[in-house]
């Protein structure tokens, strides 16, 4: 007497969670990869644990704390061991909560950008004809702007919260995932799996869900991956510009007014602002670039 | 119940071709260009021919994955088109496809157990534990294994991908499954494999097939019926061993120099094509199709003005022709550099050019330019040559024959 | 007939992420003059890797050539064309040995014109013939001409040089030997019945056909009268009906041109058409071979039989088609054993112990590969290979 089978949707489950595995394993064995994902767990870490690191501050969090007693107070003075501001704030813990809100603002920007990209991209794909046209012309022309003029546009007009400067980035990068999905649709379309699924007698958005959206997302997690690096990038360049309130735990504020000191010596602020600022485009460009390789010879095997 | 399962009527599928910044329209690709076609229940029609014969489109069109241009498809008796709800899916379920590409036919990313089973869940055929020992028993039927449930496509051989597919198409128990050349892409042990399967599964479930290939060995061996098809129509349909051991129209020959030892009933070798201008499938021939490359070409096959031009391009390559005013595709003048070349050409038209010369009428030269009028042609149609045994070609086909097509035009 | 070529023991490896293949294991077969031998087998037998062997066309890594030898005759001496330095490969290849593809499409650079891409051959290979059917005596030429001359003949112009060729005085001379080399072109291209040669010859790949660049290829595989014409595939990707035709073509040319023609090629019952001789590869090794009359008419090794008895109509309306169970799969990796014996009808126990060699059964020739029809192994009462007879 056999044994009763397992369970088939834990069946299922095992398959894919080994799967899943073997794609983890394939994605670390690059260095590059490997030291990206590192800098990027440390940051996640870091933005996770900023009340153990340092004592919030009151009553708001992201504003950085004033040490009238250290201003201009260089890296290894006690209490303050990469130095003050100008206006005694606290280096490090600008560099700490500030990762917590480039983390806020690459998932924000990141996320409305592919749910508004990839349904525009979507309806462009399936519509097709005059609705496909005007689409994609338009992203077109959304996309012959420079993302910083354009944030910057927008910022400007809408205003300089900091919601508001999530709107504006997120209008920014939405585009160019509308161009990949469509483009990667229209692609896995020809396959005939998506014919045999009509053939079946399957419903369009079925197919869509089933068939379509899964093999065309792959590059737009590369692309996302990527871009949670360039939002912060984006984002810090706004607020050196000054589109930011001004005393705010924020990398790009924090070498704004660290910007002034650079000259009369006082190095510290900008550097390690812009050290952070660096380390995290750097270590989602090298996950991003690993998942590109990882992906796009799987895609190409059959 | 019909006889027919499925039939088409006079189909037709154009498409467009788009040109230019703004995309307009410049013609169309007659890739279907009227095609009268049955399949009856439980046979296997055989549909061959090249590539660009339309066969593939056909299979598309019948299997519902394109809209006509013209005419329609028929499932038992009625128009697919009209059917909806209730009605249209009783048509899915009951026409199923395999496809060529083994490769691209099945999800990567879905399990074979959900590929295999996906037709039943749409069809609420079965659900849980059940589906799960329907799936099992399908992929038994087509020499897998439970074994296999779990994988996902990559992991298999071409053969086991079709035979996966193969599965997928008969979950349904459908009454007929198109395949479009299923065994093209793999090895010829493999591919025997594969027939062998599909005459067992055939025999098994009372399945009705069109089989669409290539090889002539393939549908000889599988088909009962066979419709050879060339630039978007049937030339040529017939019981499989009527039309082997003697075609009646000379592409089906011409596809047999490929194979000849299948042609052995005929008395010599099969004739190949000649050289001659390839059809343009948005600008086909009025007359016959063939006309253009075939080895037994009449003066009443419908030639016209651009092979004129292909004739003297290729007579006098030095010349260069151009057309000045095309009255109708029988009737342009043509315009010579020179009144030499002309002259030249009009001497040269009358001393060589068979069998194309004596559809011509003098052409009259005036100048640098020929009046170029040749004899007009009704399109060849699809005729019983006896039997039901169907063809395109005058040389069988009696009333065209009797129209007096061949040679001085007759009375009646 | 005497021997033009001989692949003995040929070996090669691939190398992977995954460990190495052996996807050719000690093939030997002969290719004698003037004669069109068939290469058949199914996908991952080997026969393309051994075909391009011939070349040394493998990428090395990921392949290595493992052992074994190419030999080739030239000038009455046989050469192993492994071994050769590389700039006498360049001479002997499009020269000695000449090939075709599969896809005519891949083959052809899409951004030249089919007179420079065929003329190329003849830039190559016959330089010397070209001055003098342009009537050029490259010594009343001033040095820095000749220099110039010979630059462009041997298609290493820089810009500068290009100019100067523009101009008289070399400008006179240059035009010469272009008509001298158009007219050879045209020849070749006549010669595969192209019907207006010289309208090819200003035309791109692109706007021509797949017969008719197939057949561009063969003129340019032809153009210096090689004495192996190596083809691999070449009909696979053209409609059936232009098939006859090149095959024809290839045949004529055969015939008048005296090439001898190693065809490689899936298909048996093409093979049975055009070859005179056949090997038939299973898994990287040589399973059968023979007259092409005698494989057929009396086929010896197991998957021979399953593969004829495979082809469709062979088999005659309705009735079932031998269907070798099993796939190629794991035999690339069988060791010492019959690399068929896991898939054969007729596997005895030594077939899992030793890999029968190529014994040659009867006069003409007929060889296989397989212990059924080795004198020396005795078959048990079932019929099957049991043991070795004798001492």
């Amino acid at each position: 007497m056999l044994p009763a089978p397992r369970p088939s949707r834990l069946e299922s489950a095992r398959v894919r969670t080994r799967r899943a595995r073997e794609l983890t394993r394939e994605t670390l064995r690059n260095p590059l990869t490997l030291g990206g994902l590192i800098i990027v767990a440390a940051f996640l870490l870091m933005a996770a644990c900023a009340p153990l690191l340092t004592a919030a501050n009151m009553p708001d969090a992201y504003q950085m704390p004033r040490d009238w007693q250290a201003i201009d107070a260089p890296p290894g003075t006690p209490g303050h061991p990469l130095g003050t501001t100008s206006t005694g704030g606290d280096v490090r813990y600008g560099i700490i909560w500030g990762s917590r809100m480039s983390l806020q603002l690459s998932l924000l920007v990141v996320g409305i950008a592919v749910v508004v990209g990839v349904t525009v991209g979507s309806l462009a794909a399936f519509v097709g004809g005059k609705v496909d046209e005007i689409l994609m012309r338009t992203v077109d022309v959304f996309l012959a702007i420079p993302e910083l003029i354009f944030a910057l546009a927008i910022a400007a007009v809408l205003g300089t919260s900091f919601t508001n400067i999530i709107l504006a980035l997120a209008a920014v990068f939405w585009v160019k995932y509308a161009r990949i999905i469509r483009g990667q649709i229209i692609h896995v379309k020809q396959n005939e799996y998506v014919d045999a699924a009509r053939v079946i007698g399957d419903s369009k958005l079925s197919i869509y869900r089933r068939d379509v959206l899964p093999n065309s997302v792959t590059p737009v997690v590369v692309q996302a991956t990527l871009d949670m690096g360039t939002v912060v990038l984006i984002g810090a360049s706004l607020s050196f510009i000054g589109l930011a309130e001004s005393g705010l735990a924020e990398w790009g504020v924090l070498v704004s007014e660290g910007q002034a000191g650079v000259i009369s010596g006082k190095w510290w602020v900008s550097t390690f602002a812009g050290l952070a600022i660096f380390l995290w485009a750097l270590a989602f460009n090298l996950l991003g670039d690993g998942l590109r390789d990882v992906f796009d010879p799987r895609s190409e095997r059959r | 119940m019909s006889s027919e399962v499925l039939a088409s009527r006079a189909l037709k599928k154009h498409f467009p071709i788009k040109e230019g910044v703004l995309q307009r329209v410049a013609g169309h690709v007659r890739a279907l260009d009227g095609v009268d076609l049955a399949v009856r229940r439980g046979e296997t029609l055989g549909l061959v021919g090249e590539s660009g014969c339309g066969k593939s489109t056909f299979a598309r069109c019948v299997a519902g994955l394109m809209e006509p241009t013209a005419g329609g498809v028929y499932y038992d008796g009625r128009n697919i088109a009209t059917l909806k709800g209730a009605a249209f899916r009783e048509y899915r379920r009951n026409t199923q496809m395999v496809f060529q590409d083994v490769f691209a036919s099945l999800n990567p990313r879905q399990l074979v157990k959900d590929i295999v089973g996906r037709p039943l869940k749409i069809h609420d055929e079965a659900s849980g534990a059940e589906l799960l020992d329907r799936v099992v028993e399908l992929l038994q039927g087509v020499g897998l294994g439970r074994e296999h449930l779990y994988r996902y496509p990559h992991q298999f051989s071409g053969g086991q991908r079709q035979r996966i597919s193969i599965a997928r198409a008969i979950a349904l128990q459908p009454e007929m499954v198109v395949l479009d050349e299923p065994t093209s892409a793999l090895d010829v042990s493999v591919q025997a494999q594969i027939l062998n399967l599909l005459q067992d599964l055939q025999e098994r479930q009372g399945l009705t097939y069109l089989f669409i290939t290539h090889d002539l060995g393939v549908v000889r061996h599988m088909a009962d019926r066979v419709a050879v098809m060339h630039l978007g129509e049937v030339v040529e349909l017939g019981a499989t061993d009527e039309v082997f051991a003697g075609p009646k129209h000379p592409y089906t020959e011409a596809l047999l120099t490929a194979r000849p030892e299948l042609a052995e009933e005929l008395g010599s070798e099969p004739a190949p094509l000649t050289e001659g201008r390839t059809p343009d499938p948005a600008q086909p021939p009025e007359g016959c199709r063939l006309h253009t490359r075939c080895p037994v070409a009449t003066p009443a096959c419908g030639w016209e003005v651009d092979d004129v031009l292909w004739w003297l391009e290729h007579a006098l390559p030095e010349a260069p022709v151009g057309v000045v005013a095309r009255h109708s595709p029988f009737h342009a003048e043509l315009g010579f550099p020179d009144e030499g070349a002309a002259a030249a050409a009009v001497a040269a038209l009358e001393r060589e050019g068979q069998p194309l010369r004596p559809a011509l009428e003098r052409p009259r030269l005036s100048g640098v330019r020929v009046d170029v009028r040749l004899r007009e042609t009704d399109p060849a149609a699809l005729e019983d040559a006896g039997g039901g045994h169907l063809t395109r070609c005058i040389h069988h086909a009696p009333a065209q024959r009797r129209r007096g097509a061949l040679g001085a035009p007759d009375a009646g | 007939m005497s021997v033009l070529a001989s692949v003995e023991e040929l070996r090669v490896d691939f190398h992977s992420r995954k460990g190495v293949v052996r996807a050719v294991d000690g093939v030997s077969f002969e290719i004698r003059d003037q004669e069109i031998l068939g290469l058949v087998g199914e996908t991952g037998c080997g026969k393309t890797v051994t075909a391009r062997s011939f070349l040394r066309l493998l990428p090395t890594p990921p392949a290595e050539y493992a052992g074994g030898r190419v030999l080739f005759r030239m000038d009455g001496e046989m050469v192993d064309l492994l071994r050769v330095p590389e700039d006498q490969m360049r001479a002997i290849r499009g020269d000695r040995i000449a090939m075709i593809f599969q896809d005519p499409g891949k083959a052809l650079n899409p951004a030249m014109p089919i007179a420079r891409q065929v003329g190329e051959v003849f830039l190559q290979h016959r330089a010397a013939e070209l001055l003098a059917e342009a009537g050029l005596e490259l010594d009343s030429v001033d040095p820095v001409g000749r220099a110039v001359l010979r630059r462009a003949l041997a298609q290493r112009s820089r810009v500068p040089e290009r100019v100067a060729l523009r101009l008289p005085p070399l400008r006179g001379r240059w035009r010469r030997l272009q008509v001298a080399l158009d007219e050879r072109v045209a020849r070749a291209l006549e010669e595969t019945r192209i019907p207006n040669p010289r309208k090819t010859m200003a035309s791109y790949p692109h706007e021509l056909s797949g017969g008719m660049k197939q057949r561009v290829m063969i003129a340019q595989a032809l153009a210096c009268d090689p004495d192996l014409l190596i083809a691999d595939e070449p009909t696979t990707a053209l409609d059936v009906t232009i098939q006859a035709r090149i095959l024809e073509l290839i045949r004529e040319l055969q015939d008048r041109r005296r090439t001898a023609v190693l065809y490689i090629t899936h298909d048996l019952s093409l093979v049975r058409r055009l070859c005179d001789r056949v090997t038939v590869m299973y898994a990287g090794r040589v399973a059968e071979s023979g007259a092409a009359e005698d494989i057929f008419a009396r086929p010896l090794h197991p998957y021979t039989r399953g593969l004829l008895g495979a082809i469709p109509a062979r088999a005659g309306r309705g009735r079932r088609l031998t269907a070798i169970e099993g796939s190629v799969g794991h035999a690339l990796h069988a060791g010492d054993a019959c690399r068929f014996h896991a898939r054969c009808p007729h596997a005895g126990p030594i077939c899992a112990e030793r890999a029968p060699e190529l014994a040659v059964r009867d006069v003409r020739e007929h060889a296989a590969a397989c212990f059924l029809h080795d004198d020396r192994v005795a078959l048990d009462p079932a019929g099957r290979p049991a043991a070795e007879v004798g001492g």
